[in-house]
């Protein structure tokens, strides 16, 4: 769907040569005193943001690196990290 | 050359000689009725009154009500879900001060844009009880609205590409014939008498090893189901806010409140948020609340209407690719997802391209037809494609219906039904039951797929 990614390694792509990886939850929480509601929290719950959102992706048809980018769900285009602070978070996906 | 190759060589019906002959015709000069040896033959003042309908338009549903500043509940999304919720809480339940927030229109998501099947064949029984008192309710809701909501229950073929999806079948064939529900399994020659259309040799990528065939499903017209349960709903004297954005959801000491709209604040007690895709990110924004849902974009397209060729709704997991022929004649067929989060309702050549190659592999006598219009809904899709119905779980007064992923119009007179009963009774009832936030915690899967479909990003 016209979604060009831009790959650490191999610079701009294709989106289809992506999987996504999920929204970007920091770390994976550690494990002493881990309740089922936190690690339940940290694998399948989401923010489901209308706008700008930092997310995992992985360059699977290419050199299979994973990394991290902005993306504005609303318009699905990346936003380059320099572009964020331009850019409001806009559910219309309009800066 | 077949026949129906034939057939639909020339038999693209379109309405441009109709849209001239329009285009000709000048208001201030025409006569009365036509006439031809003093008989009417055309009644053209009803032609032109046709017309006029278009601009003296007032809804079904009745005027514009005023925002009173007070409901006894709100319901966030004007979509089928919240309609059926709103006119069975009115109905049954004898609350008559009930508000529909919709953002945009009524029907403006996934209730206008989905490809109107219905069925209850699904895999697990929790599931199946659902959409098959949904499949029960269309002709009684046809009655009751006393509105044509245009159901042909024509039949589901589920095609069957391998002896893996076979033997997966059969489960789906034991849990519906369990609960009452036609579903049987078809060999590929019983399969061709049905839809002659379908090439069932060995030279396709994936040939067609038999089907489910689920008799009672069929299509129904989505547009239909929302103008009358609209309609229906506005008789019960709920009130249906179009054009009303909700802003705030409002909550003191873990209690609803009400909302914060555009057009100002009212007080209520109950919030049930229905917004299909856009509840998610509404739930997170407004209560800070994050459910299990990626929102993905999906695509669906009509083909030129054909004569009569597909009697069924025809389906196939292998090409992921669903078809049916409208009662216009169109091909209506779907659906694709591009596997990760977007709230863009863009549609994709890549997707054109894999519909044509999966259509024309299965009905070779669909080659050379024409797309006629392609269009893009939200799917909020749960990691076990099973909705989440919830209430008073998070806060009190606060109800979510979200996470049908592309199965949202099947289920929504029955969903509605009951969570009726649920948020005037404050109980969840036993069939909604399973559908709790808290299974996700508990590890309780509903395995609605027998795996984790590639096409969603939970893979």
């Amino acid at each position: 769907m016209a979604l060009t990614l831009t790959c650490p390694v191999c610079g701009k792509r294709n989106g289809y040569e992506f999987r996504y990886g999920g929204e970007d939850k920091g770390p994976r929480p550690a494990e002493g005193g881990l309740t089922p509601e936190q690690w339940c929290s940290h694998v399948h719950m989401n923010k489901s943001v209308a706008g700008i959102q930092k997310e995992w992706w992985v360059h699977r048809d290419g050199c299979g690196m994973w990394f991290t980018v902005y993306r504005n769900t609303a318009g699905n285009t990346e936003v380059p990290e320099h572009d964020l602070s331009l850019k409001s978070q806009n559910r219309d996906g309009e800066a | 050359m077949n026949s129906i190759q034939e057939m639909t060589h020339f038999v693209s019906l379109n309405d441009r000689d109709l849209t001239f002959f329009i285009s000709k015709i000048r208001i201030k000069k025409l006569p009365g009725p036509w006439q031809y040896m003093g008989k009417q033959v055309f009644a053209f003042h009803r032609y032109l009154k046709g017309i006029i309908m278009f601009r003296r338009y007032s809804p079904l549903w009745g005027k514009k009500p005023e925002l009173r500043p007070s409901y006894d509940a709100v319901i966030i999304g004007g979509g089928l879900h919240g309609l059926s919720t709103a006119y069975f809480l009115a109905r049954d339940h004898g609350m008559k001060d009930i508000a529909i927030l919709e953002k945009r229109y009524i029907g403006f998501g996934g209730s206008g844009r989905n490809t109107a099947i219905v069925r209850a064949n699904q895999r697990t029984q929790e599931n199946v009880l659902l959409y098959k008192e949904a499949l029960d309710l269309w002709p009684v809701l046809t009655r009751e609205l006393d509105y044509n909501l245009m159901f042909n229950n024509c039949g589901n073929l589920n095609l069957l590409h391998s002896e893996a999806a076979i033997n997966s079948a059969r489960m789906n064939v034991a849990t519906a014939q369990f609960h009452g529900v036609e579903s049987h399994l078809l060999d590929p020659v019983q399969v061709k008498e049905m839809v002659p259309a379908l090439d069932i040799s060995e030279d396709i990528t994936f040939p067609v090893y038999g089907a489910m065939y689920h008799p009672p499903g069929g299509t129904l017209r989505h547009d239909a189901v929302v103008w009358g349960l609209a309609r229906g709903a506005a008789k019960h004297g709920v009130h249906i806010h179009q054009n009303t954005e909700v802003t705030a959801i409002l909550r003191e000491n873990n209690k609803i409140t009400g909302v914060n709209t555009s057009s100002g604040r009212i007080k209520s007690p109950l919030v049930l948020v229905a917004a299909g895709g856009y509840s998610a990110a509404i739930i997170y924004e407004m209560l800070g609340i994050k459910i299990p849902l990626s929102v993905l974009t999906i695509q669906a397209m009509v083909t030129q209407p054909l004569k009569p060729l597909l009697n069924h709704v025809v389906s196939s997991g292998a090409y992921h690719v669903y078809a049916n022929q409208t009662l216009k004649g169109e091909i209506a067929t779907g659906s694709h997802m591009d596997p990760w989060p977007n709230y863009s309702t863009q549609t994709t050549a890549h997707y054109i391209k894999h519909q044509a190659e999966a259509l024309s592999e299965l009905m070779p006598c669909l080659r050379g037809v024409k797309f006629m219009r392609i269009w893009a809904g939200l799917a909020d899709m749960t990691p076990d494609m099973a909705p989440l119905i919830d209430g008073n779980h998070q806060i009190a007064g606060f109800y979510l219906n979200c996470g049908w992923g592309y199965f949202g119009f099947k289920s929504c007179a029955a969903t509605g039904k009951h969570l009726a009963e649920f948020m005037a009774t404050g109980s969840c009832p036993d069939i909604l039951k399973p559908f709790h936030l808290r299974r996700f915690e508990k590890h309780r899967f509903m395995g609605e797929t027998a795996e984790i479909v590639n096409y969603s990003p939970n893979n």
